[in-house]
């Protein structure tokens, strides 16, 4: 009997000591790596808290960082080319449980982020990227041709690496900041404001509904700018060696800037207003509409 | 002859101003036109009077088969649609958007849907931040909509409000699908 009663004290105090390990072990640092190709595909999500993405030298993805009590576990497995980073939640709890980890993936990899309300950040990656989170912050540096990044209520910071690429970039309403992009690009926000700086720029698209909408760059011979914003207003500074050909119009808002010198009524009338240069020499062309925005267009 | 068809013609006042026919045309022209006068009362009044009261009859209902159906389809339908669509109901500055197609309205109206839901799961900030954007993009397009009603022929009107109407579609859309990013 006293045999059985010092058992009972001896397994009461191993849970004793397993307990606060357990503990440590859902909500601790976490530290794992598994090996990747060069030029695979690494796919990380997470509902809430940070993820961190670096590239880096070496053919292995590690995933470092802490899991939060309500987080279950985090799944890191590779099958062929393709990694995956999934932070696990219990089921019935699809939002609450943080997990902040930074996953070092090979410098070449493309790279899918998904997350709700975590904030999302990008470095040093020089495959394609597609970053998406619902309300956290996105910022990245971007380099990857037919990257693409979206959000519905988080704010997007974007840095080109000044190589021409191709790149969508959408929010519902978080703002939009993009630097040192070049080539295509591809942007709308409804209420956010957007302010792009680009280097060599052949196309941009852009569209905002009530959010101004900045554009500065140095269009490619024969580049194109097409924008649109509803009662944003809409400022645009562009140059192009032989200069621009510009079709902008306004229905109610101003045109004003160092090219509007012969801006014109569109009706006798009626409201609007509308600025058309041709340039015989140019190949670049400028469109640019809005409702209410006022458009400020300028070439220095 | 040849020194005439050499002649190289420096100003157009050095052309003939008139060139004479070949041969005299009147005595044949004149002959026909008696010709015609003199057959033409016995074999033209047959011909009216036999196809006159069919084409008479035939654009006589014509024209009340088109006024008829132009009364059973003006009416009805524009009451009858609108009214039979709850989700237009409460929204009469969606109207001119939704009478424009059908098939536009019955996806959007899903949609609304289902972005309502996502948006009741939404912490309350980040909710009101998204709906207060999706507010925007309806009242841009209302607006758009009220300017157009005074200059229905606008071209960058138009272009404005297809582009609106996509825009909130997509906006529309990534509301909805952020719940499939959900692990």
């Amino acid at each position: 009997m006293s045999e059985s009663k010092h058992l009972n004290h001896a397994a009461l105090l191993l849970i004793a000591c397993a307990l606060p390990l357990a503990a440590a072990a859902g909500e601790g640092s976490i530290e794992r790596k598994v090996a990747a190709e060069a030029n695979g595909e690494v796919v990380i999500s997470n509902v809430s808290g940070t993820v961190d993405v670096r590239g880096w030298d070496r053919n292995e993805v590690q995933v470092t960082g802490h899991l939060g009590d309500d987080v279950e576990r985090i799944d890191v497995e590779t099958i062929g080319g393709r990694t995956v980073v999934k932070v696990v939640l219990p089921r019935g709890n699809s939002r609450d449980g943080d997990a902040e980890i930074e996953v070092s993936v090979p410098r070449n990899s493309s790279v899918e982020v998904s997350a709700v309300s975590a904030d999302v950040s990008s470095r040093g990656v020089l495959g394609t990227q597609r970053l998406k989170t619902v309300s956290g912050e996105l910022t990245a540096d971007i380099a990857g041709d037919e990257s693409e990044v979206r959000s519905v209520s988080g704010d997007v910071t974007v840095r080109g690496s000044g190589k021409p690429l191709r790149l969508r970039v959408a929010s519902v309403s978080g703002s939009l900041d993009l630097t040192n992009t070049a080539g295509s690009l591809d942007m709308v926000t409804v209420s956010g404001d957007a302010r792009v700086q680009m280097g060599d720029t052949s196309d941009v698209r852009g569209r905002t509904t009530s959010g101004d909408l900045e554009v500065r760059g140095t269009l490619t011979r024969n580049g194109r700018v097409d924008v649109e914003g509803v009662s944003g207003d809409i400022t645009l500074r562009l140059s192009a060696k032989d200069g621009v050909s510009t079709e902008i119009e306004s229905f109610s808002g101003d045109i004003n800037g160092c090219l509007a010198t012969n801006v014109e009524r569109v009706s006798k009338y009626g409201p609007g207003k509308r600025l058309n240069i041709r340039t015989v020499e140019a190949g670049a062309r400028v469109r640019a509409k809005t409702l209410s925005g006022d458009i400020e267009i300028c070439d220095k | 002859m040849t020194h005439q068809t050499g002649r190289r013609v420096k100003r157009i006042d050095e052309l003939a101003q008139s060139l004479p026919p070949p041969r005299d045309l009147w005595p044949a022209i004149a002959a026909a036109i008696e010709a015609d006068r003199a057959g033409a009362p016995e074999q033209a009044a047959p011909r009216r009077t036999r196809w006159l009261p069919a084409v008479g009859m035939a654009a006589a209902v014509a024209l009340v088969t088109f006024g008829v159906l132009i009364g059973r389809f003006m009416g009805p339908v524009t009451t009858g649609t609108v009214a039979s669509t709850p989700a237009t109901q409460g929204s009469p500055d969606l109207l001119p958007a939704a009478l424009r197609d059908a098939d536009y309205r019955k996806q959007r109206d899903v949609l609304l849907a289902e972005v309502e839901v996502q948006l009741a799961a939404m912490p309350a900030a980040e909710r009101e931040k998204v709906a207060a954007s999706l507010k925007t993009l309806r009242r841009s397009i209302g607006e758009i909509e009220a300017a157009l009603g005074r200059d229905p022929a606008n071209a960058l009107l138009q272009e404005l409000l297809v582009n609106s109407c996509q825009e909130e579609m997509r906006a529309l859309t990534a509301v909805r699908d952020a719940g499939s990013q959900e692990t």
